[in-house]
């Protein structure tokens, strides 16, 4: 795919064929795409359909089902204008797994329409270079490790980093914590605090409060802070198994857990 | 825009089906709630055997309106249904997944909570 395309794709316990996701945030020449939410354990009767209106000629109208493709008039029109768009990525583009589409729009069908007549007609310039995105990365990666490490210091039990970004595009990285009491949570997170400030200048949004689910949200770093029962009730590890978990410096291991 | 009278789909497992609005939490009484508001509503229909039953009250947050919601950049969502997920008094979700798009609005009004357990943030 193009380099220079975010992807968001769907955390779930399944991994999917060789393409679990495809989301392009650019404005291209498709003029409509399935997007279903198709969730094992959904009770929706009915499949939601999002209609996102942009400021864009050609608006992306989210069915059911790909019926047709582009035809080439439409896609070599070249003489279409453009209104002043905002330098953000606008449009939206998703394709769901393929094992479900009853209508056997694939993936790999995309990828061949997107590489025979896809035109990237308009990208705002807010994609970095993936040697900016790495260092991003990797800083991101320091930081958290350095909360999991005062995490540690004050003795909370199985802390786990995972690297999110590939499933999930609002964040990098989530540190799952359990802490035994209310004043541990609040221990850990105004240690958390403490050190995200003096250190690397980043005030997070979130609880307040010790809460018995404690969210510290620091933009690119998420930290869940758990009881015992509310880590075991939520199991956000299972929600979130396809993410790469990260090797700490440090035994996180606990012996038992409720 | 929910009102009270309203009825919302519920767009988790906490065990409730319909919820029906009957007041909305904020400061200047609001007449209408929209995507991250928090409602008071009573579970009109429930799923048998799950802790909340019908006719309890309970808080909910909404994150579906056919209400478009906008952005400063020009987008607008509009969802087919309207739907809300329960939450407790501390603002955690009773249940322990969430169904369909969410919006990332929901992550500025500090329910991150929700939005890290959608499959799909919009």
């Amino acid at each position: 795919m193009a380099a220079d395309s975010l992807t968001l794709a769907r955390p779930g316990p399944k991994p999917g064929p060789a393409h679990v996701h495809r989301n392009i945030f650019q404005i291209t020449n498709f003029s409509s795409y399935p997007l279903t939410s198709h969730n094992a354990l959904s009770s929706l009767p009915r499949t939601m359909r999002a209609i996102a209106a942009s400021p864009s000629p050609f608006s992306l109208r989210l069915h059911g089902e790909l019926k047709k493709t582009p035809s080439p008039a439409f896609l070599s029109n070249k003489d279409r204008s453009f209104p002043a768009i905002p330098p953000r990525s606008v449009s939206l583009l998703s394709s769901r797994r393929p094992d479900h589409n009853p209508s056997e729009d694939t993936d790999e069908m995309f990828d061949e329409l997107f590489n025979k007549y896809g035109k990237v007609v308009y990208s705002s310039g807010d994609r970095k270079p993936t040697s900016a995105e790495a260092d991003d990365d990797a800083e991101s990666l320091s930081f958290a490790v350095t909360l999991a490490k005062t995490a540690n210091e004050v003795k909370a039990a199985d802390i786990r980093v995972l690297f999110v970004k590939p499933l999930v595009y609002w964040t990098r990285f989530f540190i799952i914590v359990t802490a035994f009491s209310r004043p541990q949570i609040d221990a850990i997170g105004s240690r958390m605090r403490d050190i995200a400030e003096k250190q690397f200048k980043k005030v997070p949004s979130g609880d307040t409060k010790p809460n018995s689910w404690t969210l510290l949200d620091f933009g690119d770093v998420v930290v869940h802070i758990f009881l015992p029962q509310q880590r075991e009730f939520y199991n956000l590890e299972e929600f979130y198994g396809n993410a790469t978990p990260i090797e700490l410096p440090f035994d996180s291991e606990s012996p038992f857990r409720y | 825009m929910i009102q009270p009278q309203t009825l919302l789909n519920v767009a988790d497992n906490s065990g409730a089906r319909e919820l029906m609005c009957i007041r909305i939490i904020g400061a200047g009484n609001p007449r209408y709630a929209h995507i991250g508001d928090v409602i008071v509503a009573v579970i009109k229909e429930a799923v048998p055997n799950m802790p909340l039953e019908r006719s309890e009250v309970i808080r909910a947050v909404i994150v579906r309106t056919c209400k478009e919601l906008k952005r400063d950049n020009g987008i607008i969502i509009r969802y087919d249904d309207n739907a809300a997920v329960v939450i407790d008094q501390e603002g955690n979700p009773k249940g322990t997944r969430v169904f369909g798009a969410i919006p990332r609005e929901l992550r500025q009004l500090n329910f991150t909570k929700i939005v890290s357990l959608a499959p799909e943030v919009l």
